[in-house]
């Protein structure tokens, strides 16, 4: 991440960074004078948001220098904060982007560097988690398998992070035979994983879980997707990478809430060994689930994923993050997720962080029809329905279909299948990877689950009494 | 249809009983039936299962001196579940000619939702069965509702009785198959409401032409038929309150007689379905009928876009720019999003026209509605927050339940076009968004807030399967919606 830090003046850099209000975002200026100044658009008076949006496009633009200051005197200290935050976001780059020149050190020149430098420990390790987020979608499969994927989280235990890979055979004893399932056909290099990572906080109160879709490729299985297009599944795990991206957030502030992430990672792999349409699988939950399509396979690993986050960790929410369906990106297009659940204050809560953050979401339902939808003639239920040609609602489908795996525990889910990647550069970043979902998950523990009594579930309380 | 009676709350001695009964025991008329037969009928529902769940149903026959009664289960006595098991007794009931409801149990308001529910189950699209025996055909003649609150329950059934005759003429318009039902004979038929006093205008091509209505003509032009504006006006507002403030409501509807897509023609499985891509005009046209049927102390505005889209040598192309009624231009990318261009005119004309109080337009609009919300709730997209609370509970009371989708400036950019103001398609992501977007723009707001809303029914407007006040097939989804929201905001 992009070195920031926050001084009075600071004469010493090569180039300096100019606010200047009316130009557009994304546009620079270079002004005339003895040392380089570059103006960006900015307005002062704008909001924490419109200053994050105008430091990430000006960061996205510039693609020249290694170091520089930002003039920010005119600003207060947490709209420089907001700045900086913006430049941080911009300036990444996917890991392995070949000839970019990017910004690695910022200077923010500011009246108040002590009070920025504080508001800027409030927003950084959103920031620094959400670019994890990034750098991981961006992976291609060869490189991110399951347990490259799973390695890597072992880097968390230095953040204080406990992490906990379990393969086959714990999953076997589990009974998690939907992950398994669809982990089935993958080569030796990316079997089925259940990762668990835990962060203790402080507060006595059970965890607010996490679960992560984590599928590292995703051919679409049996029933195969078309090559047009296939690549971009390499981001089929951005869910699971959401997930890893807020717990380290929450533990580099330091956060008082206990929080669980649960990761399913597998690739779904057209091999000999794959599930088929047809099959019946049983769940860690005991219920059998009727394979209609292969491709609907984030479903099936969420099942066993969010099954385990209950029984495991009775939490007091659990939120579920996948790139789950091509139905939400019609519905909602590429600027909103698609917010399902079981309970009105977390999915208000969830959508008041995701506005504050700049990562938007919009309320889809779960009606009678779309579960009963889901009745199969020869397992408890099926986990989609067949494609015949006709306009079906798969995101909801997709979510009734998880929602009958989360029983009373207050439940949501965010399908952010069209939000994971951008074609182009969007107000966060640039083209790529975005890392949607750290910063509001980040957000909601904050606003919502660091202290002990805070709307607590029906039954926390019970739970609670049951551990002291 | 059968003859409704509400008759005093009296036991028949013979003939078919219906019991609409709540959880727990056998009260009232149906105590007296239950000692008639000798203690059977309380037998019988043990013996069925019959608890008075909501939806429960049970079928008895021949516990004497009746032939035959039906047990519906209405959980708890709410309006709702009354007029739902009104409806499931009208589809029961279609082999019988006579049958009582014992309706003493339900407060009058209850009665005649249950009386509503019936008569809308009841209706039968069959104009076009030649062949069918006497045998096949619902003989149900008359059905009795038994209440002691008769004439308060015919009262307040005489208005609901109006709009479920609304609710009709749409079914039927809906139903109608498109070599008979296109934008002349449709103008036609909107020119029977003048009996109900409803103000009938319908303007031709030459009239849309003057009016620079180019957006609909260009989706008109591939057809033999020419395309059709109607506008209805019911003047119903006390004459005390004309003289001021009070601005009509304007009602829009997209009126596609038929859909094949036009040049960007739809693939031939399913494309019969697109007989209903003017239900929303349906739905509008059966809005008025409702209103004026029942009287209405509300000042309703009623426009359709009549048009057939048509691939012929005349048609419309993909790539032409056309020019609408409030000048904007529009790059037409894909002739098969023509509902938008159609209502393009219709929103700028009527505000322009009735500076109404606000305007609500409904379209069977895109397949992307269905893929975000299935077939249970239409979209709901508006400009103004009051207005899309009022919809969603006028939606909610009489069961067509709308749920509200997004808008925005994102959205709204993916509509730019590098010749024109905008084309009419924004991709496959967010499809009923940019949609949304699009009729938006035709919506001025500029020098005094419109409040609109756009219902996107195409997921609604056509039911695969029965439900209980709706036969398969049509459901007229929208005219009961819009009559209650009338009810509640310029009658109130």
């Amino acid at each position: 991440m992009l070195a920031i830090r926050f001084r009075r003046r600071g004469a010493e850099a090569a180039c300096r960074l100019e606010p200047e209000p009316g130009l557009p975002f994304g546009q620079l200026r270079e002004r005339p004078g003895a040392t380089r100044r570059i103006g960006f658009g900015l307005d002062a008076a704008a909001g924490p948001r419109a200053h994050e949006q105008a430091g990430a496009a000006a960061a996205v633009a510039l693609t020249d220098l290694r170091e520089a200051a930002l003039e920010a005197h005119g600003v207060g200290p947490s709209q420089a904060a907001w700045l900086a935050a913006g430049f941080a976001l911009g300036s990444w780059r996917p890991p392995g982007a070949p000839g970019l020149t990017r910004l690695k050190r910022l200077t923010v020149l500011t009246d108040q560097p002590g009070a920025a430098e504080a508001a800027w420990a409030g927003i950084a390790p959103g920031v620094e988690g959400c670019l994890l987020a990034r750098d991981l979608v961006s992976l291609p499969a060869n490189q991110l398998t399951t347990r490259a994927f799973a390695s890597r989280l072992e880097a968390l235990a230095e953040v204080g992070i406990a992490v906990d890979v379990w393969g086959r055979k714990r999953l076997a004893r589990a009974g998690l035979g939907a992950l398994l399932a669809v982990g089935a056909g993958a080569g030796p290099a990316s079997p089925p994983r259940l990762a668990i990572l835990r962060w203790r906080g402080r507060i006595a109160a059970p965890p607010v879980a996490f679960v992560g879709k984590g599928l590292v490729f995703d051919t679409g299985g049996v029933c195969i997707k078309p090559a047009r297009g296939m690549a971009a599944m390499r981001a089929d795990m951005a869910g699971a990478a959401a997930c890893v991206g807020a717990m380290l957030a929450l533990a580099r502030r330091q956060s008082a809430a206990p929080a669980v992430a649960v990761l399913a990672l597998a690739e779904n792999a057209t091999g000999a060994a794959s599930y088929r349409p047809g099959d019946v699988l049983r769940t860690g939950s005991g219920r059998t689930v009727e394979v209609v399509d292969t491709d609907a396979e984030g479903r099936l690993v969420l099942a066993d994923a969010l099954h385990q986050a209950i029984v495991g960790h009775a939490p007091r929410a659990v939120i579920d993050l996948a790139t789950l369906t091509g139905a939400v990106v019609t519905a909602l297009g590429h600027h909103r997720a698609g917010l399902f659940g079981n309970d009105s204050a977390l999915m208000a809560a969830i959508a008041a962080a995701g506005e504050a953050v700049g990562e938007p979401v919009w309320p889809l339902p779960i009606g009678d029809a779309h579960r009963t939808d889901l009745r199969s003639d020869i397992a408890d239920l099926r986990h989609c329905l067949p494609a015949a040609g006709r306009p079906l609602p798969d995101a909801s489908h997709g979510a009734a279909f998880l929602e009958a795996f989360v029983g009373a525990t207050p439940w949501a889910h965010l399908d952010i299948a069209g939000v994971d990647t951008q074609r182009a550069a969007h107000a966060g970043g640039p083209a790529g990877a975005t890392g949607f979902g750290v910063r509001l998950l980040d957000r909601l523990v904050a606003q919502r689950f660091e202290s002990e009594d805070h709307h607590p579930p029906p039954g926390a309380s019970s739970l609670r009494a049951a551990s002291a | 249809m059968p003859d409704f009676a509400f008759v005093k709350a009296t036991l028949p001695r013979t003939g078919v009983l219906v019991l609409p009964l709540p959880e727990g025991g056998l009260g009232g008329l149906a105590a007296e039936a239950d000692a008639l037969t000798g203690g059977a009928l309380t037998r019988a529902l043990e013996a069925a299962g019959f608890k008075g769940r909501k939806g429960q149903q049970a079928n008895l026959y021949g516990l004497a001196p009746y032939s035959r009664i039906l047990a519906l289960g209405l959980g708890t006595v709410t309006e709702e579940a009354a007029e739902a098991a009104g409806g499931t007794a009208a589809a029961a009931l279609a082999t019988e000619r006579e049958a009582t409801i014992l309706a003493d149990g339900l407060p009058a308001a209850a009665a005649a939702r249950l009386a509503l529910g019936a008569k809308l189950r009841a209706w039968r699209f069959d104009r076009y069965r030649t062949t069918e025996t006497a045998e096949d055909k619902p003989k149900l003649e008359r059905l009795s509702i038994a209440t002691a609150e008769a004439t308060a329950a015919k009262q307040a059934f005489a208005p609901l009785s109006a709009v479920a005759e609304g609710v009709f003429l749409t079914r039927d318009l809906v139903s109608e198959p498109p070599n008979i039902l296109h934008p002349i004979s449709f103008a036609e038929r909107c020119r029977e409401l003048e009996k109900l006093g409803i103000e009938v205008e319908v303007l031709g091509l030459k009239e849309l032409r003057k009016l620079n209505f180019g957006a609909m003509i260009g989706v008109a032009q591939g057809s033999q038929h020419e395309p059709r504006l109607v506008v209805m006006q019911w003047k119903g507002a006390p004459k005390a309150r004309k003289g001021g403030v009070a601005k009509p409501i304007c009602f829009l509807g997209k009126g596609v007689t038929f859909d094949t897509g036009g040049i960007s023609i739809k693939p031939a499985g399913g494309m019969e379905d697109m007989k209903w891509d003017m239900a929303g005009a349906g739905a509008v046209v059966g809005a008025m009928a409702a209103l004026a049927g029942r009287r209405a102390r509300a000042d309703v505005i009623g426009l359709v876009g009549l048009v057939e889209n048509m691939p012929s040598g005349t048609a419309q192309r993909p790539g032409d720019v056309v020019t609408t009624h409030s000048g904007q231009t529009v790059e037409v990318i894909n002739t098969d999003a023509e509902g938008r261009l159609v209502l393009a005119d219709m929103l700028s004309y009527a505000q322009g026209r009735f500076s109404p109080r606000c305007m609500i337009d409904l379209a069977t609009l895109t397949g992307a509605i269905i893929v975000a919300l299935g077939h249970e709730h239409a979209g709901l997209f508006s400009n103004d927050e009051d207005l899309a609370s009022r919809l969603q509970a006028a939606g909610a009371s009489v069961g067509e339940k709308l749920w509200r989708m997004p808008l925005g400036d994102a959205y709204d950019k993916q509509i730019k076009s590098d010749i024109a103001d905008m084309k009419n398609v924004g991709g496959r992501p967010g499809g009923a968004i940019t949609a949304a977007q699009f009729l938006q723009r035709f919506v001025d707001s500029k020098v005094a807030p419109m409040p609109w809303a756009h219902l996107d029914i195409a997921g609604t407007a056509w039911s695969s399967k029965d439900q209980p006040t709706i036969p398969k097939g049509a459901t007229a989804f929208g005219v009961r919606l819009l009559d209650r929201l009338v009810a509640e905001m310029a009658e109130g």
